[in-house]
């Protein structure tokens, strides 16, 4: 009787608990909305700027440590279909890209392809820093190893003849195009349309950038760990000085 | 009984008054005003833009931002600052010192919740964990399971502020990640279906914890054209009820204005986001009704 009499005393006490606990119920009657400019117009908080200072002075130190040289200037349109630049990028990724490949998969790559548009800046003579590396690829592009069939290789090919755009292919293309024609070696084989092809590139140009459709379903797609730029800063850091080269990978006669 | 007879009497004599024009102090109290300031897919850019950028010269600027939200600080104390997720990578900033500087300057804005991007994962989940005591403000997700991860205990599913008497339940939804980052990376994370866990939430957040207003936090992307049956803050937005506002991010979508969705009750609700790279801030004013005052039914929405 006693322990009935404390229970119903306790639940007593715990409903009046949730009663006076039960908040004011509010409903939201107006809404206004505005998207803000962050401009010029607002000044800055020196705090914040004080806090950024630090950590500016060091990246900038970083940004700025020479990590290889290059005694002549790398640009990309001192070729026709090719160029100094897209030669160099292709011909690194490629050097800094196979290794693992092979290693994962006991297969070479065959060649390395990207775009054009990708590549953001050249090299002056001189110098060579990891802002060269930022500029080159502000993106985080990430490797990819695409097994083509010989039909998407056509197709990759068609690409390469109707834009006649100086894209950046490793050393291991030999494509010549004429008027009606094109021959094209690969590590220099001819060309076999029933051959399965290894082809390196970005993650971005796989999903369809720069409408190489030829890249979006390949037989096989073997993600590389590995972002294009870091291999461009890890290439530089490699090597004491570049040698750009042009060597008529990619022609028309 | 008593109780109801009494209210409905005040009721009469409130809108009695409003009639004859009288304004009695104890009816002129001032309507409850939330605040919600928003930014998504800041991206590392700490710094405004160069002069010579393309696009956003002179725009942006976390120092700048700093201003705004002081700004509207001062003017609404009961202002909520919050974040879509796409925090880190973007600039050399997160490349040298990892997010570092990021969960820093956000502490000193005083954020008051984020939300996890998959870019965010970039530095690996572990990255990520490292980053955390930088910073001063929670992260919520409720559709990433992290138990087996460095991430347990670490982020909650939501997080209810009172502010002003007015209970602001706010969750988070992260993107699919499987196919969009390197399973490295993001390891024994899980993610679940956004609208049934959505579903989930705003029932426990407007029914169970009885929050006036209920926010999500979305890194799912406003809208895709090309798939537009994927998920996406318009289609979650349709598809779940008792969500006040969706603040989105991962589509990079700049919105002029926040778009006014019906979700499945029929009921109008908000979906925003503003672009990236802290080139603009999200605000959203609320105002309430007490509801036993309330006048009219239903809310205005000026946008």
């Amino acid at each position: 009787m006693r322990s009935t009499s404390k229970k119903i005393a306790f639940a007593f006490f715990l409903s009046f608990l949730l009663f006076s606990c039960q908040k004011e119920k509010h409903v939201v009657s107006k809404i206004t909305a505005k998207t803000i400019a962050i401009d010029t117009s607002l000044t800055s908080v020196e705090a914040i700027t004080k806090t950024i200072a630090p950590f500016k002075k060091e990246m900038i130190k970083e940004i700025n440590t020479k990590i290889s040289f290059t005694p002549k200037k790398i640009i990309r349109n001192d070729g026709d279909l090719e160029s100094s630049l897209g030669n160099l990028i292709a011909d690194l990724s490629y050097e800094r890209a196979n290794p693992t490949f092979n290693k994962e998969t006991g297969n070479d790559i065959d060649f390395a392809m990207f775009n054009y548009g990708g590549i953001r800046a050249g090299i002056q003579a001189g110098n060579i820093t990891n802002k060269h590396a930022f500029e080159l690829m502000p993106f985080d592009n990430m490797f990819v190893v695409l097994e083509l069939t010989g039909d998407k290789m056509e197709e990759l090919i068609s690409y390469l003849i109707k834009h006649k755009t100086a894209h950046p292919l490793s050393k291991h293309v030999q494509l010549t195009i004429t008027k009606n024609e094109y021959n094209l070696f690969i590590n220099n084989k001819k060309f076999d349309k029933k051959k399965n092809y290894f082809v390196l590139t970005t993650d971005y140009l796989q999903s369809g950038g720069d409408n190489m459709v030829f890249f979006k379903n390949p037989k096989n797609i073997y993600k590389q760990d590995y972002k294009m730029r870091d291999a461009i800063v890890d290439y530089f850091k490699s090597k004491d000085t570049i040698k750009p080269v042009l060597d008529n990978r990619f022609k028309r006669k | 009984m008593e109780r109801r007879k009494f209210i409905q009497q005040t009721a009469a004599v409130a809108s009695l008054t409003a009639i004859g024009g009288l304004t009695l102090p104890s009816f002129a109290k001032k309507k409850k005003h939330i605040t919600i300031l928003h930014t998504n897919d800041t991206h590392s850019h700490v710094e405004p833009f160069e002069a010579s950028h393309y696009k956003y010269a002179n725009k942006g600027g976390v120092a700048r931002r700093a201003t705004l939200v002081e700004n509207v600080r001062k003017e609404n104390p009961n202002t909520l600052l919050l974040d879509a997720g796409d925090i880190f990578q973007g600039t050399p900033y997160f490349n040298y010192f990892g997010g570092e500087l990021e969960f820093k300057l956000m502490s000193m804005l005083k954020y008051d919740l984020a939300t996890i991007g998959n870019h965010d994962f970039d530095n690996s989940i572990e990255g990520l964990y490292k980053q955390l005591p930088h910073a001063n403000f929670n992260f919520v997700s409720a559709n990433y399971d992290f138990k087996n991860t460095v991430l347990d205990t670490h982020v909650k599913p939501y997080q209810i502020f009172m502010k002003d008497g007015i209970k602001i339940g706010v969750f988070g939804l992260g993107i699919k990640l499987e196919g969009l980052v390197n399973p490295k990376m993001f390891k024994e994370t899980k993610y679940y279906d956004p609208i049934d866990v959505s579903q989930d939430m705003s029932r426990i957040l407007k029914e169970e914890k009885q929050c006036d207003l209920v926010i999500c936090l979305s890194h799912l992307g406003y809208y895709s054209r090309r798939n537009p049956t994927e998920i996406s803050d318009l289609n979650l937005a349709k598809a779940t009820k008792n969500i006040d506002l969706i603040i989105g991010g991962h589509s990079h979508t700049f919105l002029p204005k926040p778009t006014i969705v019906k979700n499945i009750d029929n009921q109008n609700m908000l979906v925003n986001q503003v672009g990236c790279y802290g080139i603009n801030v999200g605000r959203i004013d609320f105002y309430f009704d007490e509801e036993k005052n309330m006048t009219s039914k239903g809310k205005s929405i000026i946008v």
